[in-house]
């Protein structure tokens, strides 16, 4: 942008010798229109070649080792888990009144084996929207009120101690598991983790602690993780704890009593911890599955588009393919797969792809059409998972401390009768020891491969050197439009007024020119700073309306778009109206207010490229075109050529489609059908954007709403 | 007509303000939320709160404040500020004591701002007048620069920011701003204090006093003596009396008078506070000696913590006298050519972009400073692309240190790309503006000499 404008401005006074880059700057802006045409069709482009240009995973990290050495898991250990599984079973038809008694069995389990105990006793905080956490850092200790001693969960912790370790390091295991409505899956979950577990008290290399969370789901997996994640890392050093056991005595009393009579001499009831974690693996089982495989899903996506590192990803893709046999499955748009065009799109880069082999046999690059529609599938949900900002699993919850973590979840072949039991548990245990064992060699927290990288299959990825490529084309013309479009602004108010004075009034009247010239763009900069703390104020109004006691989806929806409007309205009359009548008569006033709007798009767009990328890539599909082609409408009227009739229209379509709501709505109905798309649908979305704390919904609010209402002023702009 | 524009502006002056005050006052209420005292933007080694209250601690312990390599500034603001830092009223925030006395400093400061704009404008009308040009400015709209600064001032961001994350830069700009306040009404033993204060509390302002000699020396705009013989050579007359004076050395003697005085008090005071803990010399080691040989290489938005990071250990010395030099290279040039606009090379002087410890604090500061010349740059170029660039990178600084720190994917370069994107951005803010001034100059000559304005270009 420094160059473009930098050359834009030597453009206004033509020097004799101009240096070859300034040159091609002064190219650029001057021909910016038919150079962004080519720099954002190719950045489409370049967006659905990705699957195309996707590599190969590799194991980055050489202390990993998958599958060096052989499982140890023998069918001792499998009986073990099926043991727990029984029992389990049968104490849920014997009293499902409260899970105290399943989480005692789990224990007694665990004290067997020889592992440390304890009970993690937290209350579930509801993810409240709070405008100003956004800016704190994620440990700032939240202060929780509002206890109530009825509702709070338990989590059962068993931690082994590494033989071979210094207790500094772990790794942890996860198993969601709700006492009171536990699933056949579950507890099937909980028998593989116990095979691994028993199995690894008693193995000689492990060098990093084990510690195995039976997470308490009754109030959703993330909540426990997260609570126990919390306490794990933030210690609270005041008298919290001491103060939660006084306003509930009876529970704790009863709690107390009953983990008493368990005599154990490594149970404690204190919290215990282990060292700083290296990786978290969250183990689920799916009850019904429709698959023809046995296979296995993998959830990736943290908070704000996190992902974990990709290592981790291919440790289990590894193990998983080549030592256990299981399908590895991540997630896709199924919708993605019966698009016809996207099918002939394949098969035109496959046809490429062959004609270029035919001429070089070393180009080697085209990969089959139906992989193509399957990777762009995968590519899909994955830049809608990212751009979502919602993490998709518990693992979520780890990623918030900077610990690498992944839901694994398995879903069997058939139905759970006992020989297939018993092979799941045992290939699935096999596959979480492979993993901890590759992860137990670890000697620094991963680093060595990709965090940033977007999925088109369980083994091919997309590296954030390639997809910003795709981006950057996307917003290149965003700079320099807005440098043509200012110097086009001030050299036409130049020429106007020099060619009119006498020599003698030119000194006047330049001096009087020069003031408003240089800084004429601030009224244009005022206006797109007004809408824009608009926006902000939109984006905390549902902080207010949240307040409202018994308000249903649609009347909070309404009630923001009143109040939004009204607000706006407000902003308008109090801080715009004294100064816009000063020079409101300017007649290209709307060029410098696309230019600065153009501008404070480009820095938004970059801003969130560096947060959450797949955001800001759907962003940029979304509010690029418009941002390039709004242009007062009267002005197309009058002007009434094709090529004007073509703008209008494209304007008209692309004012609908990016005001956010709608945007919503059509995405929404692209992929479940139109039939279920309606206005507190979208207030729901929202409220789940911002109870994640996701910066999409930020985005949403302060970027692209602004965005939408400064093109839409633009194209009704009274010239 | 005139007057009641005039009236409309000073009213809205007053009520930005009143509203920036109120603004701030609304945000002293959010300490714990905008967490704005532990960024590396905001609080540096030497104006961080922690430190300060940490060395205040420590001095109540009857302990050096400077143990542990904690506190780095002065111990008289351990006097001044130390208690606001302990004292807590029951149901209001912490440290609201302390951040009024922010917010004070920064309301002053801005006073003192527009009082010294004022007195700027009466020098260059002074100036137009005795050229006979003041019918040429009078269509063009002038804006009043002192209003302009102090707004500026208030409502910058920076400003904000500084002054809600607890740093003591408030209080050492307002020395600043007192030093060139008191140099241009001519208050001697005023503009001697502030230029000691600020010197005392973060070192770098010690070069004020170039351009405080020319303040002191030639007044606050004297147009070069060649032009103004150029001009009456041409029209043949010579009158003596309109002729601007010359550099007078009796202010600057007295100047140094009282500098001598004040820096004398000032280290008399620091001594006694300092008696038991080593003295003075303690004194110097830890704060200008902090300072010179950037000991702290934790990041902040300067580029200097980077560059000492990855650089072999024994050319340490080399690069400390070459970056330190290098402040006084770009100076001396700059005194030689704008000597005649001492504010202006004042206003470069402030925002030297190589100090050790830079926040943005200094850019709140050196952007207010730059609301003085709003007239003399009105056309300056890449002002939108300056702007754009300042407003990119303020919200990215964070972005970047929380993908570091924070999230983890990303590493030390990406926290340094964004500070050297912002090295960049003041060094075109520099270069632009003086050449932009000096442009102002060439076009003004041409229209006191009558020539065809081909300089101009």
């Amino acid at each position: 942008m420094a160059e473009t404008i930098e050359n834009s401005h030597s453009d206004e006074k033509p020097k004799p010798r101009v240096r070859p880059i300034v040159r091609f700057g002064i190219f650029l802006v001057s021909h910016s229109f038919l150079v962004s045409i080519v720099c954002f069709t190719s950045g489409v482009l370049a967006l659905f070649l990705l699957p195309v240009l996707a590599k190969n995973t590799y194991i980055s990290e050489n202390a990993l080792m998958p599958g060096s050495a052989s499982p140890m898991l023998s069918n001792q250990h499998v009986s073990d888990g099926n043991r727990l599984v029984k029992d389990l079973t049968n104490s849920n038809l014997k009293s499902s009144e409260t899970g105290i008694e399943s989480h005692k069995i789990i224990a007694q389990y665990m004290l067997d084996v020889g592992a440390e105990v304890s009970f993690h006793k937290f209350h579930p905080q509801m993810n409240q929207f709070h405008p100003l956490h956004f800016f704190s850092s994620p440990d700032s200790g939240k202060i929780q009120e509002n206890y109530s001693c009825s509702s709070y969960g338990i989590n059962t912790v068993g931690i082994i101690r590494a033989p071979r370790g210094d207790g500094k390091e772990a790794i942890v295991l996860v198993t969601p598991y709700n006492a009171l409505t536990s699933s056949f899956g579950e507890v099937l979950s909980l028998g593989i983790a116990y095979s691994v577990f028993s199995l690894l008290t008693q193995v000689t290399w492990l060098a990093k602690d084990i510690i195995w969370l039976v997470a308490d789901s009754q109030f959703g997996e993330y909540a426990a993780v997260s609570a126990w994640l919390r306490e794990y890392q933030t210690p609270k050093f005041s008298s919290m704890s001491a103060l939660n056991a006084e306003m509930c005595p009876d529970i704790n009393n009863l709690f107390e009593i009953e983990v008493h009579s368990m005599a154990g001499s490594k149970f404690s009831n204190s919290f215990r911890r282990a060292g700083t974690m290296t990786a978290a693996l969250v183990l689920k089982v799916r009850d019904q599955s429709e698959q023809f495989d046995d296979t296995i899903s993998i959830y990736a996506e943290a908070s704000n588009g996190q992902m974990p590192n990709l290592d981790l990803i291919n440790v289990v893709n590894y193990l998983a393919v080549h030592r256990q046999g299981l399908r590895v499955n991540v997630e896709k748009l199924w919708s993605f797969l019966n698009l016809g065009w996207l099918k002939s799109l394949g098969e035109i880069f496959e046809s490429l792809a062959n004609i270029a082999k035919s001429l070089n046999p070393k180009f080697k690059f085209g990969i089959p059409a139906t992989e193509y529609v399957e990777g762009t599938a995968i590519l899909a949900s994955s830049l809608y998972y990212q751009a979502l900002g919602v993490p998709t699993g518990p693992h979520g919850a780890f990623r918030d401390y900077q610990v690498d973590a992944i839901t694994l979840e398995i879903s069997p072949k058939f139905s759970l009768d006992k020989v297939w039991r018993n092979d799941i548990i045992l290939r699935g245990g096999r596959l979480i020891e492979g993993v901890i064992r590759s992860v137990n060699n670890l000697l620094e927290k991963f680093h060595q491969s990709f965090f940033l990288y977007l999925l088109t299959s369980p083994s091919k990825f997309v590296s954030v050197g390639v997809y910003m490529i795709a981006f950057a084309l996307l917003i290149a013309p965003l700079p320099m439009v807005a440098a043509s479009l200012y110097v086009d602004s001030n050299s036409s108010s130049n020429c106007s007024k020099g060619d009119s004075s006498t020599p003698s009034a030119i000194t006047d009247t330049d001096e009087h020119g020069i003031t408003i010239r240089s800084w004429r763009w601030l009224n244009s900069a005022k206006l797109v700073f007004i809408v824009h703390l608009w926006g902000a104020i939109v984006s905390v109004l549902p902080y207010f309306i949240c307040q409202i006691p018994d308000c249903s989806p649609t009347t909070s929806f309404m009630i923001w778009v009143l109040l939004s409007i009204l607000s706006l309205l407000i902003l308008n009359s109090v801080l715009a109206s004294p100064f816009a009548c000063v020079k409101a008569s300017q007649e290209k006033e709307w060029a410098l207010v696309k230019s600065v709007t153009i501008s404070s798009v480009f820095i938004g767009l970059g801003l969130m490229s560096v947060i959450n990328f797949a955001t800001a890539e759907i962003g940029a599909l979304l509010m690029v075109p418009m941002c390039l082609l709004a242009r007062p409408l009267k002005l197309d009227v009058r002007a009434g050529t094709f090529r004007s009739c073509c703008r209008i229209i494209c304007n008209l379509v692309l004012g609908h489609i990016a005001f956010p709501p709608a945007a919503f709505f059509l995405l929404k109905g692209m992929l479940d059908g139109f039939g279920s798309a309606n206005v507190g649908g979208f207030w729901m979305w929202v409220e789940s954007l911002w109870a994640w704390n996701s910066a999409t919904y930020l985005f949403i609010g302060m970027v692209q709403l602004p965005c939408w209402v400064l093109c839409v002023s633009i194209l009704f702009h009274s010239c | 007509m005139e007057k009641l524009k005039k009236k409309i502006r000073s009213f809205s002056f007053w009520n930005w303000v009143i509203a920036s005050i109120i603004f701030r006052l609304i945000l002293i209420y959010f300490p714990n939320n905008l967490n704005l005292s532990s960024r590396p933007e905001v609080s540096t080694p030497l104006t961080s709160f922690r430190r300060l209250s940490e060395g205040y601690w420590l001095k109540q312990l009857s302990m050096s404040p400077y143990a542990g390599s904690m506190y780095h500034g002065s111990p008289l603001l351990l006097s001044l500020l130390g208690p606001l830092t302990v004292k807590r009223i029951e149901g209001q925030p912490n440290h609201l004591l302390y951040s009024l006395v922010s917010v004070i400093a920064d309301v002053v400061s801005a006073m003192l701002i527009r009082a010294t704009g004022q007195n700027l404008q009466v020098a260059y009308f002074g100036t137009l007048k005795s050229f006979d040009l003041v019918k040429q400015i009078e269509g063009s709209e002038v804006h009043s620069p002192g209003d302009v600064a102090a707004l500026i001032y208030l409502c910058n961001p920076f400003t904000i920011v500084a002054c809600m994350g607890l740093s003591t830069s408030p209080i050492e700009n307002m020395a600043v701003i007192l030093c060139l306040y008191g140099a241009c009404s001519r208050l001697i033993p005023l503009a001697a204090f502030g230029w000691v204060i600020a010197t005392h509390m973060s070192l770098y302002p010690a070069i004020l006093i170039i351009p405080v000699i020319f303040l002191l020396g030639r007044g606050p705009d004297a147009p070069p003596r060649k032009l103004f013989l150029q001009m009456h050579q041409e029209k043949g007359v010579l009158n003596q009396s309109k002729l601007p004076p010359c550099f007078s050395w009796g202010p600057i003697i007295h100047f140094a008078f009282w500098a001598l005085l004040w820096s004398v008090y000032v280290l008399v005071l620091c001594g006694i506070s300092l008696k038991q803990f080593g003295g003075l010399w303690e004194m110097f080691k830890s704060t200008y000696g902090f300072i010179l040989t950037v000991e702290d290489l934790s990041p902040n938005i300067g580029v200097l913590w980077y560059f000492f990071a990855e650089v072999f250990e024994f050319f340490w010395n080399f690069f400390l006298i070459v970056f330190h030099a290098n402040i006084l290279f770009m100076i001396l040039p700059l005194a030689i050519r704008l000597h005649h606009r001492p504010c202006y090379l004042a206003y470069v002087a402030v925002c030297s972009m190589l100090k050790s410890y830079p926040s943005v604090g200094d850019s709140a500061l050196y952007s207010g400073l730059l609301g003085w010349f709003v007239n003399e740059l009105s056309d300056m170029q890449f002002s939108l692309f300056l702007f754009c660039g300042y407003v990119g990178v303020s919200p990215l600084s964070p972005v970047m240190h929380n993908l570091w720190i924070w999230r983890g994917t990303g590493n030390a370069n990406f926290y340094f790309a964004t500070t050297m994107v912002y090295a960049c951005l003041q060094i075109v803010l520099v270069v632009e503006g003086v050449s932009a001034m000096l442009n102002h100059d060439r076009k003004l000559r041409s229209l006191i000499t009558g020539k065809p304005r081909d300089a101009k270009s």
